[in-house]
């Protein structure tokens, strides 16, 4: 450190209103963070748009979302393989799930109190597809594409549907008020919607 | 010798308004930031909801606050580095009045919603062609001062301005090309991935050389002024200007990494941001070592604390800055907080601090008096430096945390928090201590502001400051060599510097608008009805795009979420493109047939009537309101002059087609227990939510992916 800069063999000659100009060369290590970045500049580009080593976003992509998927599938396949002997969960930790899925998804169209808005109600003794809890079951995991009910297997884990359709079977004989009139079907066998 | 006289009041004028502005825009922020955590914070008055204060925010503070400070500085250091008075008085005063008219039209014209939505240039077109005059005069005055200079060569500090005054023009009047459709709506003239690239192209540089560049030149200025020390290195100005302009003009597309940007202009975004790192630091290093030998200095003078504070700011910011460009670091903090963060180091930090020390340091020599008190100069310090980082640190917190959540998967493949809004909720402590950050930021500036006004009232001002030189040589033998030799001749300096700025702009646009192959056509995709047009508007005029993105990123986080991810082609038709930088919602690109009408009614009556928790203000009035129609031909006809293939005459039966449209909507709203009138505002908002992002999926079978969004789609190659 100097004590006096006018003693300064690097000071400048010139100055402009009172500014002065020493002419320190280049921090060393600034220059060669310089040229590092040019250097991984020059590679990046060589490797990603002139040799086209690397893959880029859209490759990088569809292999990520493969593997993805493959687990996805997977985990879809053992649990639509059980449907038929689940019965519907009166645990209340997975009731409680189900209720904030529910909420979330399906309230939209059916309702936060299951009383049906375009999509049916879900409440009465009304069962379009089926009564059976995997009768439910199905209907969550594939959808009904026609009448706009969205397939959710892609969406929700196999643990969130089983949650889910625990939560809405709990909501049968529930009188929520002003419900959605039912579609004209003859009501299911009170023995069939409780069983 | 010469006798001449410097003008003191152009500067005193901005100096004021930079202080008044600066308190202006940080309580806009201040209350944009309660709003986060506080949604009725608007008390449901339409023209300061978020999507409305956020622009004015960003403006106020941008355009106002360091605008003006800006000019505060360059009307001070110019002429008495040319040794010559600004160029012309007149000139003077049509920049400053004219500035601040634009402002005060800002301020109006915003929350009543007329914006382009385009970031950082949401002014419409009149206000547009105001700016484009005002920085004319400015450059003229600029220019002239250097011509009719008396010192022979010019300071680092001059070469900044000059930089900064052309290239501002140029990004100024390439981004806001666009055609009026009425007083104060506009579209642009580009579409979708070229308006994205021309816009961030602009908004980087709009950071580069209204934030960067000018703040350097008054670095170079006020900081060896008050430590009374020469500049560190004369020759690290000249490699770093050179550099840092070339370089920075290239980044613009890392705002667009991961996005349906071509590859090759995403890759030439982000290795440019990385070879930007050295050039900035050349700024912070000579602002730094200058300092060497007056850190007694800086222990005792406020403004020089506040200097440090900023050019260390400056570096952090763009250390950062370069980091976020990385692709891999921004596929986790696009879109969330962090990108918030960065910007105030810069914004609260870099210009902020800067700002405040010019002002110190300005004022009492202004006054001819010294600092009403260094005390609370040194409280500001302490409090802004405080709030700063109650700022900073949450945002860094908060982006990172929701960042990793919304790339959360299980073992099973399933995304852990499918559930955007839980995200959000997990964040919304952060929001409040970003606020007390804000506050504290905020309180210091009414601190300084009254320690400056009583810095003022105790001295007496002077109108004009004499001053003495020998009229300058013109070129002889004296010039110097090299860089020297150039620094004697200003236009050929300016002239230098613009093809430095163009060369990384042109490389970048021009083939992205002449090469087919970077945008794919995608056969299915039409222009918007009549009623999706207006409500597409209507999405502009609340500024849905400032917490909401269109444009779903390649990513397996993004597409489980959302849906397919967003292709160039399908954007072809929309003047001006809305794919947004921030996301405080969910993505709405794939947000068609993704709910039922009714559902849209409901949640934009009360948001939380739906979502239980969300922080999205509320919108009744669109429920009441009528939607403007008689607009529609001329907006149709501005939309065929921008290139959307809309039939001939086709504006004679837009009016028809919409009230079908509408009556179709009503329906469906009925069918979800909902009565609405069809010529309301929400009913095309409602008909282009649901148009949004279905064109690609025409007769394709439906599968959903989370919330329901169908994604298996095929693109026509």
């Amino acid at each position: 450190m100097k004590e006096s800069p006018e003693s300064d063999p690097l000071l400048l000659d010139h100055e402009y209103d009172g500014i002065r100009e020493l002419d320190n060369r280049l921090p060393r290590w600034w220059v060669w963070l310089f040229y590092i970045t040019i250097l991984f500049a020059v590679i990046y580009l060589g490797y990603y748009h002139v040799f086209n080593l690397g893959e880029l976003s859209a490759a990088e992509y569809a292999r990520d979302n493969a593997a993805g998927q493959a687990l996805k599938t997977a985990s879809q396949a053992k649990f639509e393989s059980t449907l038929e002997s689940l019965q519907p969960s009166s645990d209340s930790a997975i009731v409680g799930r189900g209720n904030g899925v529910y909420l979330t998804y399906c309230a939209p169209c059916h309702r936060p109190d299951g009383g049906g808005l375009v999509g049916p109600n879900l409440c009465d003794d009304y069962w379009i597809h089926g009564p059976k809890f995997s009768d439910n079951l199905k209907v969550i995991i594939n959808g009904v594409p026609d009448k706009g009910m969205l397939t959710w297997k892609g969406v929700l884990q196999p643990s969130e549907i089983y949650a889910v359709a625990s939560y809405i079977y709990t909501l049968r004989g529930t009188k929520p008020p002003n419900p959605k009139p039912p579609e004209n079907l003859a009501p299911a066998k009170p023995t069939e919607v409780y069983e | 010798m010469e006798t001449f006289r410097y003008d003191n009041r152009v500067v005193r004028n901005f100096a004021w308004a930079t202080l008044i502005w600066g308190l202006v825009g940080m309580s806009a922020g201040l209350l944009a930031a309660v709003q986060l955590f506080f949604p009725d914070a608007n008390l449901d008055f339409q023209y300061i909801t978020f999507g409305r204060l956020r622009p004015l925010h960003t403006n106020a503070v941008i355009f106002a606050f360091i605008g003006n400070g800006m000019f505060m500085g360059i009307y001070y250091s110019l002429p008495r580095l040319c040794k010559a008075p600004m160029f012309s008085r007149l000139l003077s005063q049509i920049n400053f009045w004219g500035w601040n008219a634009i402002i005060v039209a800002a301020a109006v014209t915003l929350p009543l919603g007329f914006t382009t939505s385009k970031e950082y240039a949401e002014l419409e077109w009149p206000i547009d062609i105001a700016i484009t005059l005002v920085w004319v005069a400015f450059t003229i005055n600029l220019f002239g001062t250097i011509i009719k200079r008396r010192e022979k060569h010019l300071y680092v500090a001059i070469w900044f301005y000059i930089a900064t005054a052309l290239t501002v023009a140029l990004l100024h009047i390439v981004n806001s090309m666009e055609v009026p459709a009425g007083w104060f709506k506009s579209y642009s003239l580009y579409a979708g991935v070229q308006d994205a690239l021309v816009q961030w192209w602009y908004g980087h540089n709009a950071v580069a050389f209204f934030l960067t560049t000018p703040y350097l030149g008054l670095m170079y200025y006020f900081l060896p002024k008050a430590a009374g020390r020469p500049v560190f290195s004369y020759r690290l100005s000249i490699i770093h200007f050179w550099a840092l302009i070339f370089i920075y003009i290239w980044a613009g597309p890392h705002h667009l990494l991961y996005t349906a940007l071509p590859d090759w202009a995403q890759s030439l975004g982000m290795v440019f941001s990385v070879m930007l790192i050295a050039p900035s630091w050349g700024g912070m290093l000579n602002g730094l070592l200058t300092l060497r030998g007056a850190w007694d200095k800086v222990r005792q003078e406020p403004m020089l604390k506040f200097m440090v504070v900023a050019v260390t700011a400056y570096g952090m910011a763009t250390l950062e800055g370069p980091t976020l460009a990385i692709k891999s670091v921004n596929s986790l903090s696009h879109y969330t907080d962090w990108t918030i963060a960065h910007v105030h180091t810069g914004a609260l930090g870099w210009n902020g601090f800067l700002t405040f020390s010019m002002l110190y340091w300005l004022i009492p020599k202004l006054y001819r008096t010294s600092l009403y008190s260094v005390k609370l100069a040194n409280y500001h310090f302490w409090i802004a430096l405080t709030g700063m980082m109650f700022y900073v640190v949450p945002m860094y917190w908060g982006g990172i945390t929701q960042g990793l959540m919304w790339k959360q998967f299980t073992p099973d493949g399933f995304l852990q928090y499918p559930n955007f809004l839980e995200t959000v909720l997990q964040i919304i402590p952060l929001y409040r201590i970003r606020a007390i950050g804000g506050s504290l930021y905020l309180l210091g500036a009414f601190i300084g502001a009254f320690n400056l006004c009583r810095t003022a009232h105790a001295g007496s001002f002077e109108p004009e400051s004499e001053a003495q030189a020998p009229a300058r040589v013109k070129h002889s033998g004296v010039d110097g060599k090299g860089h020297r030799w150039l620094e004697a001749r200003g236009l050929l300096l300016a002239g230098l510097a613009l093809v430095a700025v163009a060369i990384g702009g042109l490389v970048e646009i021009i083939p992205t608008f002449l090469i087919k192959e970077n945008v794919p056509t995608i056969s299915s995709v039409k222009p918007y009805t009549p009623l999706e047009l207006l409500g597409r508007d209507l999405y502009i005029r609340e500024g849905c795009v400032g917490c909401h993105s269109q444009m779903i990123r390649p990513l397996r986080s993004e597409t489980e979420r959302y849906g397919e991810y967003s292709k160039a082609g399908e954007f072809v038709y929309d003047h001006p493109f809305l794919w947004g930088s921030k996301r405080t919602g969910p993505d709405l690109h794939r947000i068609g047939g993704k709910y039922p009408d009714a559902w849209h009614y409901n949640h934009m009556e009360n948001p939380r009537s739906t979502s239980p928790g969300s922080i999205m203000p509320r919108y009744p009035w669109l429920l009441t309101q009528k939607l403007e129609t008689n607009c529609l031909p001329a907006r149709i006809k501005a939309l065929r002059t921008v290139g959307v293939p809309y039939p001939e005459n086709f504006e004679l039966t837009a009016g028809k087609d919409l009230v079908k449209q509408a009556k179709g909507i009503v329906q469906n709203l009925e069918s979800g227990m909902v009565k609405a009138q069809p010529d309301t505002e929400i009913i095309a908002l409602i008909a282009y939510l649901q148009r949004l992002g279905t064109d690609i999926k025409l007769s394709k079978p439906v599968t959903a992916s989370v919330d329901g969004v169908p994604s298996t789609v095929v693109v026509n190659p």
